[in-house]
């Protein structure tokens, strides 16, 4: 998100500052840093409501005593104590909403407009001499490399690596167990092929409600009209609201079902796994297609208009097909949520016959390591394999 | 040109159009004749953008009626308003071929005259010179063929009233004045219904039959290019339209419909009408082209503070006392100079 809002920034408006006497630093606190505010204040509000929700990685790490509300939350319902429950995932919600609201209300009065701008140039990475002023920044940016690789690519190799070595060196004997276990597993048991399929066909039913689900969203928040500040913080909600908090919200509502009219509906179990993952994607797909269709020109959409076209035709034949990439990407995202959602999932699987992949490792991780390690890599390869379905499906349509 | 009586191709009645606080369009009534190019001229935020889009359905007004063929259009979305619209940024699909481009408005209404898709596509790239593009995509072609191509757009589906936007801002001075001429040759051959908006006086009075003068929402005049010029109604019109002196005056006596005013200090003879009495105040402009050097009555004379060498003119300012006059000549003059203008190159503007 930095990165956009720095990309947007006026390469001439920095020259101004400077040809005006600002040294380059000065020019950065002054013209550039403003500019970027909104997007480093929402990527930190983001990371603390995620941090603030974040269930599967304190269940999997922390004792109780680094328990979060989400984990309070996922004992009281495995307890059966729901109302507990429902009142803490109420106060978790409304911080989480009131965090997300404050930032809704700074970013519409910092948006600044950037039109026919031209971007700030960059530097190449090797520096043209070696004095401290060109190799300070570079060293600067080595440093962060490697901190990123240590914390996003070190456990994924250190999951390949565990999953491929055994006591005795050298292994192919957890992904033996993955097998042996889907062959000749009780019912009760996790079947790997299972949680692959499950994941799968979860994914793919979610796709199809949150893409359709999140394009319509961004039409409605592109567009201005009176209240559209407040239909944004609703499509933003559902990434300030935990998985847990969903899942318990659609076992109370759907899967114990509800009262309509004197009859009780209820939904199973399936189904409702499948909002939850709706849910939880569609605001990924509003957040890549809504800045797209909010760059198009207007006159372009207005133009199909005069020539007769009605306001969906619109978004089928121009709007859609010029943000296309926008729409794969959220696609993506909408697919990867799915599959590796955990909280929502776990309140709502009613067994292991809707056992997801990530439940699968989180059964493994109690007992055998190892088993849990391959089916992560599993897991790994699935997500990667969807990316590129996904990519090549999206380049087949665009095609047309 | 008015060519059938009737109701009018596009009437505006009373129509305002408010964003929060600030007033876009203000109680403006028009009419537009079937077949006429009707220009509506004036500085920006003058309402003339908005005037165009409340035509064209983007916008609806928050008071009063818009009219085509005499027909309510309140409510009717732009698909249903048989417009075309041009964009001062073409607007043209990036995605789509010139044909895909051009073909594309035949998706929802068939080709007038009964011809094929096909057919209709290359009659209009014919008309707009660009036969041989059809396959480009539009970022390959220049400024002026982008412009075009979004006018055969706009034609394809055979419009009752082909709605023009500012489609010539982007372009430079040369080109922009052999496509107004283009534009003009295509109206007239289709005898389409045009309403042109452009803030560019020179080319409204080129193009247009008739001009409408906009002014913080409000038409200060409407009337043919000529009357336009040569009698603005207003002293906005008389600025905005053309270069022009103009000065406030008292009228001291009128003798044979020539008034005697008073202006700073000066006596200065004036053709007035009839109703024109001695003590009146009026304000008259003279264009700077009838101002000269060799003029020999109304003579006045001032130091030259600037000369600007157009070309086939010089633009000259010559300070009068507290005022500066704006003189056009062929030659360049220096020091103190005399001009001169004739009784009847002057004009009065009504109370």
């Amino acid at each position: 998100m930095t990165t956009a809002a720095w990309e947007s920034v006026d390469a001439s408006a920095v020259e101004t500052a400077r040809s005006l006497g600002a040294s380059p630093t000065r020019a950065f606190c002054d013209v550039v840093a403003p500019q970027i505010y909104p997007a480093v204040v929402l990527g930190t509000v983001l990371t603390f409501v995620f941090t603030f929700g974040t269930f599967p990685i304190v269940l999997a790490l922390g004792g109780f005593e680094l328990a979060t509300v989400e984990v309070f939350v996922y004992r009281l319902v495995r307890d059966l104590e729901y109302a507990e429950a429902a009142a803490l995932a109420l106060v978790e919600l409304g911080i989480s909403l009131a965090l997300l609201y404050a930032y809704l209300r700074y970013e519409a009065r910092h948006t600044v407009a950037a039109e026919g701008i031209r971007p700030l140039p960059r530097r190449p990475l090797r520096p043209p001499s070696l004095s401290v002023r060109e190799l300070a920044p570079r060293v600067g940016l080595a440093l962060y490399v490697v901190v990123a690789l240590a914390v996003f690519v070190a456990p994924i190799a250190s999951m390949v690596y565990a999953s491929l070595t055994g006591p005795t060196g050298p292994t192919l004997a957890h992904y033996e167990f993955l097998l042996e276990r889907q062959v000749s597993g009780a019912s009760f048991q996790v079947q790997p092929w299972d949680a692959v399929r499950n994941s799968l066909l979860f994914a793919g039913a979610a796709l199809a409600v949150a893409l359709p689900m999140g394009v319509v969203v961004a039409v409605l928040t592109t567009r201005r009209y009176r209240g559209r500040k407040v239909l944004d913080a609703v499509a933003m909600a559902p990434l300030a609201v935990s998985g847990i908090v969903v899942g318990l919200g659609l076992l109370r509502g759907l899967v114990f079902g509800v009262e309509v009219g004197g009859t009780r509906v209820a939904v199973g179990g399936a189904l409702a796994i499948v909002a939850a993952h709706a849910v939880a994607g569609y605001p990924f797909v509003v957040r890549t297609v809504a800045p797209g269709l909010a760059g198009l020109d207007r006159s372009l959409v207005e133009s199909a208009r005069a020539l007769g076209a009605s306001r969906a035709r619109v978004l089928a034949d121009i709007e859609l097909p010029l943000v296309w990439p926008a729409v794969v990407a959220g696609a993506a995202f909408a697919v990867a949520i799915s599959i590796g959602e955990f909280s929502a999932t776990v309140v709502l699987a009613s067994g292991t016959s809707q056992f997801t992949m990530p439940i699968a490792i989180e059964r493994f991780i109690g007992r055998r390591l190892g088993p849990a390690t391959a089916m992560g890599v599993v897991l790994l390869v699935v997500t990667s394999a969807s990316f590129l379905v996904i990519d090549h499906l999206g380049g087949e349509t665009d095609a047309f | 040109m008015p060519s059938e009586r009737g109701p009018p191709a596009v009437e505006l009645e009373g129509v305002t159009k408010r964003y929060g606080g600030t007033t876009a369009v203000d109680d403006v009534s028009l009419a537009v004749e079937k077949g006429e190019f009707f220009t509506l001229v004036g500085p920006s935020g003058c309402g003339k953008t908005t005037t165009l889009r409340l035509l064209a359905g983007f916008e609806a007004p928050t008071e009063g009626t818009v009219r085509f063929g005499g027909q309510d259009v309140a409510g009717v979305p732009p698909e249903d308003r048989d417009v075309g619209v041009v964009f001062q940024s073409y607007a043209l699909f990036p995605h789509m071929t010139v044909r895909e481009n051009v073909a594309y408005g035949l998706n929802f209404a068939d080709p007038p005259g009964g011809v094929a898709t096909e057919r209709r596509v290359a009659d209009l790239l014919d008309l707009v010179d660009l036969s041989g593009m059809a396959d480009r995509d539009p970022d390959t072609l220049s400024g002026g063929q982008q412009q075009r191509v979004a006018m055969a757009r706009a034609l394809a589906p055979g419009p009752d009233v082909l709605l023009l936007d500012e489609p010539m801002s982007a372009l430079d001075a040369k080109l922009r004045e052999r496509l107004r001429v283009q534009v003009r040759e295509i109206q007239e051959e289709l005898g389409i219904t045009t309403i042109y908006v452009t803030h560019d006086q020179e080319e409204a009075l080129a193009v247009s039959d008739r001009v409408a003068v906009l002014r913080a929402g409000r038409p200060e005049q409407v009337g043919t290019p000529r009357t336009v010029y040569r009698e603005p109604a207003t002293e906005f019109v008389a600025e905005f339209v053309g270069d022009n002196n103009v000065f406030t005056g008292e009228v001291r006596d009128v003798v044979d419909g020539v008034a005697t005013v008073a202006v700073g200090g000066e006596q200065l003879s004036i053709a007035v009408a009839d109703d024109v009495a001695p003590g009146d105040s009026v304000t008259v402009c003279v264009r700077p082209e009838r101002l000269s050097l060799a003029g020999e009555e109304n003579r006045l004379s001032g130091p030259v503070r600037s000369a600007e060498f157009l070309g086939g003119t010089t633009r000259v300012r010559v300070g009068w006392g507290e005022r500066e006059l704006l003189v056009r000549t062929e030659d360049p003059p220096s020091g103190t100079v005399c001009v001169g203008f004739d009784p009847c190159d002057a004009h009065v503007l009504p109370e």
